[in-house]
């Protein structure tokens, strides 16, 4: 079942002669259960791609459909409800508020949100995640790679229908960078959810059910499961 | 209050700082209003004690008691449930060792205003006063003479009352003919009909005198038109109402200032679908919560301070207009962070996230 769907969705920028097509008219299709990677160089799209999908930024035309909600007919305050309860972000730059320990960081999603992890999956996501001992750290306490895997716990623990994740694994090494993928695939098909990546990083597309490539704003499927 | 508070605790020296700005508000606050009830309380406490609807004076007076000139008989036509018919005049009392400026009020002993003794006797004979407690703490005690600047007369002081300064001057109790004594001297007699006016209680203000050349002057108004009261009061809670103003545009610069370094931190939790709602509680929260703690220490830091002042700083605090002042300044520290909640309303959290 489409959990997410875009039909012909265009962003440019600017008007007349510097107008830019940051994505041509675009169809994009992801089912519950899919693990998507969208590779291409800086400067192609896909961060316009994410931020249309994630409606924080509204397409030209067209329209972006998340579980049955049409983002593009919604003013902000609702595009923020559903980014709530339907978004999980796990951005390049890590997304953790410096003054809450990582423990706080989620406790802060049970204040505004209803339906999160249980206690016991939130224990078994620290396990996977290996942040146990992290917990009451702060972000300044960790590294690179601590921060990412904390940031990563912060976006599943409110079981999001979708996760978008851009550069998920820009600040780890290739052993840890594998195992965020690992968790993302097992995360995607134990619960359902649909997970894009935004990735230069070619060595992960293998975890992907599909990879498109964004090239100058046109989105072209490279392969399937 | 989650975010709110968990953010003073981990910085906690930046909330302090903030605090502290708002501590020393609010401790000039507090203490210039205890100095301004202590001024009025010297200006105004003998006449609040005598719980008077009004008092008659002369019309030329231009509602000064000390102006004001009116014989007993033009007392015997002003019609109130009660009337004390009051003389007034001021000197300079000396015991050999202080002298002080006094006011000397000539009263009848069977009069409403009349005070209450609270160490000694009332004046049962010519030359004696009841006087002001307030000269207790000058030296002055019962027994003493007084010798005054004006006359050759003697006063004794035979007992102290409580609450019984004028226009900022202790007050000296006589009866009618040790006041005549005093004021007119050898020509006593000839002035014996003498007053400055008549402390009225009445329900019925409009006819309590037919006579055009008095005016009724109701007590506030008479408080108000004592020498350089209403200019200090003025003086003084303009003061105060500036720091209100301060104390917001303070708290304004702080929080816009810290708003403006989270500005990405705040952009990324609008991504993830934290409303502006949310966000903006948790700064008015985390402004109550430091104005709050800014304002209680300031007052807790005022009252110690009251205990060491010397008793020659009229300080009085009213904890009444306290409490209105310290609510007031959480009001404008709190109407201070709706610049952040701007802010925060404004961010655009693509723009916030780099995208």
């Amino acid at each position: 079942m489409a959990i997410l769907e875009l039909n012909k969705v265009k962003k440019s920028f600017g008007t007349g002669h510097k107008q830019v097509d940051a994505l041509k008219e675009t169809d994009f299709l992801a089912e519950r259960g899919e693990l998507i990677a969208i590779i291409g160089p800086s400067g192609s799209g896909k961060s316009t791609f994410l931020t249309i999908v994630g409606g924080l930024l509204s397409p030209s035309t067209g329209e972006v459909i998340i579980n049955k909600e049409n983002l593009s007919s919604l003013n902000e305050k609702k595009r923020s409800k559903i980014r709530l309860k339907e978004i999980g972000f796990i951005l390049q730059a890590s997304n953790l508020i410096p003054f809450l320990t990582v423990e706080k960081q989620l406790k802060l999603l049970d204040k505004v949100k209803k339906g999160n992890m249980t206690k016991a999956e939130l224990e078994q996501l620290y396990k996977d995640l290996g942040i146990s001992d992290l917990r009451d750290k702060y972000p300044s306490d960790l590294s690179g790679g601590e921060r990412q895997r904390a940031a990563i716990a912060k976006a599943l623990y409110s079981n999001p229908s979708i996760i978008l994740a851009d550069e998920p694994t820009a600040s780890l090494d290739s052993d840890r960078a594998y195992e965020v993928m690992e968790l993302l695939k097992n995360e995607t098909k134990n619960k359902n959810t649909t997970t894009i990546v935004v990735t230069h990083d070619t060595r992960l597309v293998g975890y992907c059910d599909k990879v498109y490539n964004m090239t100058d704003g046109i989105l072209t499927l490279k392969s399937k499961e | 209050m989650f975010l709110a508070w968990n953010e003073i605790k981990k910085n906690k020296l930046r909330f302090i700082l903030i605090t502290g700005v708002l501590m020393l508000v609010s401790y000039l606050v507090f203490f210039l209003s205890g100095l301004a009830t202590g001024l009025q309380d010297m200006n105004r406490e003998s006449v609040d004690k005598w719980n008077a609807t009004a008092i008659i004076l002369t019309a030329e007076s231009d509602k000064s008691l000390y102006q004001s000139s009116m014989t007993l008989d033009d007392a015997e036509s002003v019609k109130a449930k009660e009337i004390a018919v009051i003389a007034q005049m001021s000197a300079i009392a000396g015991n050999g060792d202080k002298k002080k400026n006094v006011t000397i009020f000539g009263i009848k002993e069977d009069e409403f205003i009349m005070p209450s003794v609270t160490e000694g006797n009332v004046f049962s004979e010519v030359g004696e006063v009841i006087a002001s407690d307030a000269l207790i703490e000058e030296g002055f005690k019962v027994g003493d003479k007084l010798q005054l600047s004006s006359t050759e007369e003697t006063l004794t002081i035979v007992g102290f009352t409580d609450d019984a300064r004028f226009n900022a001057a202790p007050v000296l109790y006589s009866d009618l003919n040790t006041f005549d004594k005093v004021k007119y001297g050898e020509s006593a007699d000839v002035n014996k009909n003498n007053i400055n006016g008549v402390v009225i209680k009445t329900d019925d203000l409009k006819n309590a005198t037919e006579n055009d050349a008095l005016e009724v002057v109701e007590t506030e108004t008479f408080i108000r038109n004592l020498p350089g009261y209403t200019e200090q009061n003025l003086t003084l809670n303009f003061m105060i109402y500036f720091l209100f103003v301060i104390s917001a545009v303070i708290v304004a610069i702080f929080l816009y200032v810290l708003t403006v370094q989270k500005i990405s931190m705040f952009g990324i939790m609008k991504a993830q679908g934290i409303s502006n709602v949310y966000l903006s509680k948790s700064v008015i929260a985390q402004t109550f919560i430091l104005a709050t703690i800014g304002v209680a220490i300031g007052f807790v830091l005022t009252l110690i301070t009251g205990t060491f002042l010397p008793s020659a700083v009229p300080v009085s605090f009213d904890f009444p207009t306290m409490l209105i002042y310290g609510v007031v300044l959480i009001l404008v520290a709190i109407a201070g962070a709706v610049f952040s909640v701007l802010t925060i309303v404004k961010i655009d959290p693509l723009k916030a996230i780099g995208g």
